[in-house]
């Protein structure tokens, strides 16, 4: 019960935070636009491979958008020696994980709004299977931010920390891509039934990673 | 495919093979070799009380 | 030349000069004739395969290779595990060396494997689910080693790269399973290892190179750690010597 309490007081703070300097309005979602974008220039628009592969694209571009929101949700505590504020504040670490991957999963959720008007305005992508989209949004979400803040404090206040955590992260997400993706190809093409064990997998997923988080993060906090 | 000419068709299988055991083995000598160097450089600079392989 | 002389000195007086022992050298010898004897056995004794014709002569080191890339994965994570649970280097440092063994065997395992696929199936490198699997393996274990060998206090390095060696194991069943799905929806697995009939003299080939490679791994392993341990030894002790050195300037200042 501490836990979720002091995961919902880190939630907060984390989030009013990320409202008040606007860095996640004004430049991580312009730049998540902006691989949409690019991908319709690489790909050409009247060839149809763009309609064929937007699924993956989107995913690609929540994951690519997504990296900077996580690196982000560190380097805030990397300045001024929060960290050490936060270990003295008391709060179970397990809630301070909690916390922090519920305020990724929230700025996650935005950007996957965005990004999903983005496709159906850009790529003309016709939107069907409206419950399989929604239950493969809210997992992977959980999916992605769960691994995320695991390995964002891993790698978080190092001098490397900008390119260990791409290289840490993305070969393990890759089963996500993999899921949300087919899930996706599945809902848009109507037959949901074939999307629905991928959802089942990423549940697994985002569950081994929340326990890990939860037991890894005390150890994790104490050194350094 | 069947336009260019197939290295496996022209030359047979043995240089495959050939080259993956060369890999292997090669990877392996010089891997076992680069360790046991290092393990000896070290060795010089730490007191042997702290190298005692039992 | 005077640090040899004084070496062999210390290794007769106050144990070894470098990071073999009895032990090692007793299974460096008995590894190396295994080595012989998978040659022997290999590449002149067993017959080429029916279908496969010499090709098959990869398997005899790829399929070892695979294997003990996921042994060295085990490996870490055990050693990750007992590392956060006791607080134990020794484990952490078993983690350390069953990873970059492994790192070298998921290497071989690629190698061998896009070696074999061009003479069998006419291409490098095909979107098979365990090709896949495997390429991913290799980059979860780079990631690994790359936390391991930051330029950070060891308790940094150690504790934050046994968290991602505890989480190798779930990572890989899960790859594994995402790849098989994401592979069959589209067509049937290209390799089956079960479908090929390995029998005589090519199963015994096969049985010697993973006897024969089982032990090299072992050997790695063994010497891996003990220069890993060197490295912490000598770290710890640079450390010592450093604040013994501020406090002697203390003391003359």
């Amino acid at each position: 019960m501490v836990m979720l309490t002091d995961a919902w007081l880190i939630a907060r703070k984390d989030l009013k935070l990320e409202i008040r300097s606007r860095v996640a309005i004004n430049q991580v979602m312009p730049f998540a636009l902006l691989v949409l974008v690019l991908f319709a220039f690489a790909l050409d628009p009247d060839r149809g491979l763009l309609e064929k592969a937007t699924p993956g694209l989107y995913w690609i571009a929540v994951l690519f958008s997504g990296l900077l929101a996580m690196q982000r949700a560190f380097s805030l505590e990397a300045a001024d020696g929060v960290t050490d504020a936060l270990r003295l504040s008391g709060l179970s670490p397990a809630g301070i994980y909690l916390g922090k991957t519920l305020s990724v999963a929230v700025q996650l959720l935005v950007l996957e709004v965005l990004l999903g008007i983005g496709v159906a305005v850009l790529y003309g992508t016709s939107i069907t299977g409206w419950l399989l989209l929604l239950v493969t949004i809210v997992v992977a979400t959980a999916a992605i931010s769960t691994a995320g803040t695991l390995f964002g404090v891993v790698a978080a206040g190092l001098r490397v920390r900008e390119t260990l955590l791409p290289l840490l992260l993305l070969p393990v997400l890759a089963p996500v891509l993999i899921g949300a993706t087919r899930a996706f190809e599945s809902a848009l093409s109507g037959t949901p039934s074939e999307g629905w064990p991928w959802v089942g997998l990423m549940s697994v997923f985002a569950v081994v990673y929340a326990v890990a988080g939860i037991f890894g993060f005390g150890p994790l906090m104490e050194e350094s | 495919m069947s336009t260019t000419v197939d290295i496996a068709q022209a030359t047979g299988t043995w240089p495959f093979v050939a080259a993956a055991w060369a890999v292997v083995f090669g990877g392996m000598g010089v891997y076992a070799l680069v360790t046991v160097v290092r393990g000896r450089r070290l060795s010089k600079q730490v007191p042997p009380e702290k190298r005692r392989w039992s | 030349m005077t640090t040899e002389t004084v070496g062999s000195v210390e290794a007769s007086a106050s144990g070894p000069t470098s990071t073999g022992s009895r032990t090692t050298m007793v299974l460096g010898i008995v590894t190396l004739i295994a080595l012989g004897v998978l040659v022997l056995f290999g590449l002149i004794l067993s017959p080429a395969d029916e279908s496969q014709g010499d090709s098959v002569r990869i398997m005899y080191v790829h399929v070892p290779s695979a294997i003990l890339s996921y042994a060295g994965c085990f490996l870490t994570a055990i050693g990750s595990a007992v590392f956060l649970w006791r607080k134990s280097q020794w484990w952490e440092l078993v983690a350390y060396a069953g990873a970059e063994v492994a790192a070298l065997f998921t290497a071989f395992t690629l190698i061998t494997g896009m070696l074999w696929g061009r003479p069998t199936w006419g291409v490098y490198w095909v979107w098979d689910a365990r090709l896949t699997s495997e390429a991913l393996l290799m980059l979860l274990l780079l990631g690994y080693l790359a936390v391991r060998r930051l330029a950070a206090d060891y308790e940094v390095r150690a504790k934050r790269a046994a968290i991602i060696g505890l989480l190798l194991v779930p990572n890989i069943v899960i790859v594994r399973q995402s790849v098989q799905w994401w592979r069959t929806l589209h067509q049937t697995p290209t390799l089956s290892l079960s479908g090929a009939e390995i029998q005589g003299l090519m199963l015994f080939s096969l049985f010697t190179g993973f006897v024969a490679i089982t032990l090299v791994f072992i050997w790695m392993v063994i010497h891996r750690f003990r220069v890993a341990w060197l490295e912490e030894q000598l770290e710890a002790e640079g450390l010592d010597t450093a604040i013994a050195e501020r406090r002697a300037e203390g003391v003359i200042s």
